[in-house]
């Protein structure tokens, strides 16, 4: 392994050339330094025609816009974007392709060879000289690096960027892994790394939202001693993560892991041993970093340990219940995280679809109107998660099951439970907007949806 | 009979939308000291489209209406020929009734009154509004009244503990809801602790100055679970035994204790906690 005194010395010892794939990861959130700092070096360096596999794009990655308009960007394959490049790339699309991919879908994918990266870029918090790396430590610890494990494990080659460099750590990627090590001054800023989405929400209609899902649960017995949960960060999933802990409290029980990305909450969990364990491909806040550093019984996993579908032993594959956000649902049960009604990216599966597939119950949680927008359509503008892998849709006005889980339509029978057909429901939210007239869409593709296994799910289209 | 009343400003169309959302047992829509003076006319217009139109939920709707002379008749006249519950009257006193009664009938609105008692006047009238008015039930209008008694509400509610006193017994005296004052900020273990001190007190009801309040005034207000399985067996031992005195769990039943477990029974199915595969207080 080499190790560099300078971002150009580096640069110098790789393989650059046009036509290049690179990766990164996003662990860092909003507070990455890394992805502006290599990809300008790389224009400076005329590199042309790249193809970028970012796991996700967030609104401070603003260097890949101005790569994508310069040239020197002509393909992205992510998982989730939004923000300025997401928002140039629905008006304006790419040279090449944009592949939205599921966080194991993308673990998969490189492990099987469809994204073959020539140059991995690592943000690590910790390194050794040997190239040992970890999340955990450091003056940016964000805790787990999961989803730069495939990067690591697969890229021709992989190039370790940290701000601290240690003696000695216990490594989440191992240095005979890393080929390139640079110390630079800072990966980010930390801070922000929580910034955005990671607040319990106060306003009474995701509140009440939480209630009902909890409620839910409770009317189906799901909520049992063993029971598995995931989460997202969402304000509305904050809030059912903190009543699922009340909820297991007071009735005495305790859960056998939560996974996926962990914050604070997940960690208070653990700590008044409501749960037995947690599988972190991600910390959302420095509670959960500093955890993952000091219980063991706070696990690191990568996204293929998490989630990738071709892999016998991913922890999803026993997951209970999930709650997932959905910006669009419709008769099928088909959500869309990934565009707004009118194709501008705003976010990507993630693990929605992942979990959404191997949960044994699939909870979608999210207001029946935003304003006068009523949250269920006819058809979804993308489909990021099939309407087949979705149990139940809780909104603050009703609760409507997928016809596929007749079980738990007999079981809600006996319940006060407001439950109806998803087309009852989309007729109550009509009855308070009116009936929203047709639109013809004009439609120029810009990408595609790929399913987790690696087939088209949906096509993406540019912003009208 | 309401455990929750939400107030929801009129003037704000987001809170109308979702008004029957936020599981209120009843709902005020406010035309009065939520709304700035030079928005009543929107308040108005708003507030009157929403009753005509929008879908009613289960919870009771009423009207808070201004009291100033000129407000008062603009507002019974937006009532007129509109789904309502009842009219909210602030400031009441006999007064007040006398005048609200004079607009009312004139316009032609007639439908039930809450009154609200918030000022020292009101205070000495208790008796006298129950008798001599129809009023359905009285809100304690507790920010107002302190105000008027120079002194600031506090958590442990001493400055509220004759008022609170004065209008549950008119209220019991009469037949009529008795409904404490909002809790008016947002801090749930504050607001827990005013809610206790209504239910020490033996209200019916109380307000809600914001949706979050609701769920736990609900719960408050609600019979637990443990009173309820013992309300449902002092009912299944008298029906068994018909006898009207006996012994449950070391405990001696009579006619009172009798009548409080038909009563809790009653809440409890009013308010949905008695339903077959429901989980009670869940």
């Amino acid at each position: 392994m080499k190790i560099h005194d300078s971002l150009d010395a580096l640069l110098d010892a790789l393989p650059l050339k046009d036509g290049l794939s690179i990766s990164f990861h996003h662990h860092l959130r909003d507070g990455d330094r890394v992805i502006n700092l290599v990809l300008n070096a790389l224009k400076e360096r005329n590199i042309k025609g790249m193809h970028l596999y970012a796991s996700s794009i967030f609104p401070s990655y603003t260097a890949i816009k101005d790569l994508v308009i310069s040239g020197h960007i002509s393909d992205i394959t992510t998982n989730y974007m939004n923000g300025p490049v997401a928002e140039y790339i629905s008006e304006n699309g790419l040279p090449g392709t944009l592949t939205m991919q599921s966080h194991g879908g993308r673990a998969r994918a490189f492990e099987e060879g469809e994204n073959k990266v020539d140059i991995a870029f690592i943000a690590a918090p910790a390194s050794t000289k040997d190239g040992d790396v970890t999340g955990a430590r450091g003056k940016n610890a964000f805790g787990s690096i999961g989803y730069a494990v495939s990067d690591a494990l697969y890229a021709n080659t992989k190039v370790v960027i940290t701000d601290t460099i240690e003696k000695t750590l216990k490594p989440q990627i191992e240095g005979s892994h890393i080929d390139h090590l640079l110390k630079i001054d800072s990966i980010g800023d930390i801070a922000r790394m929580a910034s955005g989405t990671l607040k319990i929400t106060k306003d009474p209609v995701g509140l009440k939202i939480a209630r009902e899902t909890i409620r839910f649960l409770d009317a189906v017995n799901a909520i049992k001693n063993g029971v598995s949960f995931q989460s997202g960060a969402g304000s509305v999933s904050l809030s059912i993560t903190r009543m699922f802990n009340e909820y297991l409290k007071s009735k005495k029980l305790k859960g056998s892991f939560y996974s996926g990305g962990i914050t604070g909450l997940h960690v208070n969990a653990l700590k008044e041993g409501l749960v037995n364990d947690l599988y972190d491909v991600q910390c959302f806040d420095r509670a959960a970093a500093m955890s993952l550093l000091e219980n063991p019984h706070h696990h690191f996993m990568s996204a293929s340990d998490y989630a990738n579908p071709h892999n016998p032993n991913r922890i999803i594959k026993d997951l209970d219940i999930v709650i997932l956000g959905a910006t669009e649902i419709d008769l099928d049960f088909n959500v869309n995280v990934t565009t707004d009604s009118y194709n501008t990216l705003i976010g990507g599966s993630g693990g929605h679809s992942d979990t959404a597939e191997d949960a044994k119950l699939s909870i979608i949680v999210s207001p029946l109107l935003r304003a006068r927008t009523v949250l269920i359509k006819d058809r979804v503008n993308t489909i990021t998660t099939k309407g087949t892998h979705v149990d139940v849709l809780v909104t603050e006005r009703g609760i409507a099951v997928n016809p596929k889980r007749k079980d738990l339509i007999n079981t809600l029978k006996n319940t006060t439970l407001n439950v109806m057909k998803i087309e009852e429901l989309r007729q109550l939210a009509y009855n308070l907007t009116g009936t929203p007239a047709h639109k013809d869409h004009k439609l120029t593709p810009i990408g595609i949806v790929e399913n987790r296994d690696g087939s088209r799910q949906d096509t993406l289209y540019k912003k009208e | 009979m309401a455990r929750s009343y939400l107030f929801i400003p009129a003037n704000e169309p987001r809170m109308l939308q979702n008004a029957y959302v936020f599981e209120a047992d009843a709902i005020i829509l406010d035309l009065e000291d939520s709304v700035a003076i030079e928005e009543k006319h929107e308040a108005r217009f708003l507030a009157r489209e929403f009753l005509r139109h929008h879908p009613r939920g289960s919870a009771k709707t009423y009207v808070r209406i201004n009291t100033e002379s000129d407000w008062l008749k603009q507002d019974l006249s937006m009532l007129e020929h509109v789904p309502i519950d009842g009219i909210v009257l602030p400031k009441l006193t006999l007064k007040m009734w006398n005048t609200y009664k004079k607009h009312a009938e004139s316009i032609g609105v007639d439908t039930d009154i809450i009154g609200i008692v918030e000022t020292p006047d009101a205070f000495f009238e208790l008796d006298a509004l129950g008798d001599k008015t129809p009023i359905k039930g009285l809100i304690l209008g507790g920010e107002d009244l302190v105000s008027a008694l120079k002194t600031t509400r506090s958590i442990e509610g001493r400055e509220l503990l004759y008022p609170r006193s004065m209008v549950k017994m008119a209220c019991a005296r009469h037949g009529i809801l008795a409904i404490d004052t909002p809790w008016t900020t947002l801090d749930e273990t504050n607001l827990k602790t005013d809610i206790k001190h209504a239910r020490t007190h033996g209200f019916d009801g109380k307000c809600a100055i914001h949706p979050n309040q609701v769920p736990l005034i609900n719960e408050a207000l609600s019979p637990s679970k443990e009173s309820i399985d013992f309300a449902r067996r002092v009912v299944e031992k008298h029906e068994t035994t018909k006898s009207m005195r006996f012994s449950l769990d070391g405990q001696m039943i009579d006619k009172p204790v009798l009548a409080r477990a038909k009563e809790t029974l009653a809440k409890a199915s009013r308010y949905g906690l008695l339903k077959e595969g429901l989980n009670e207080n869940s």
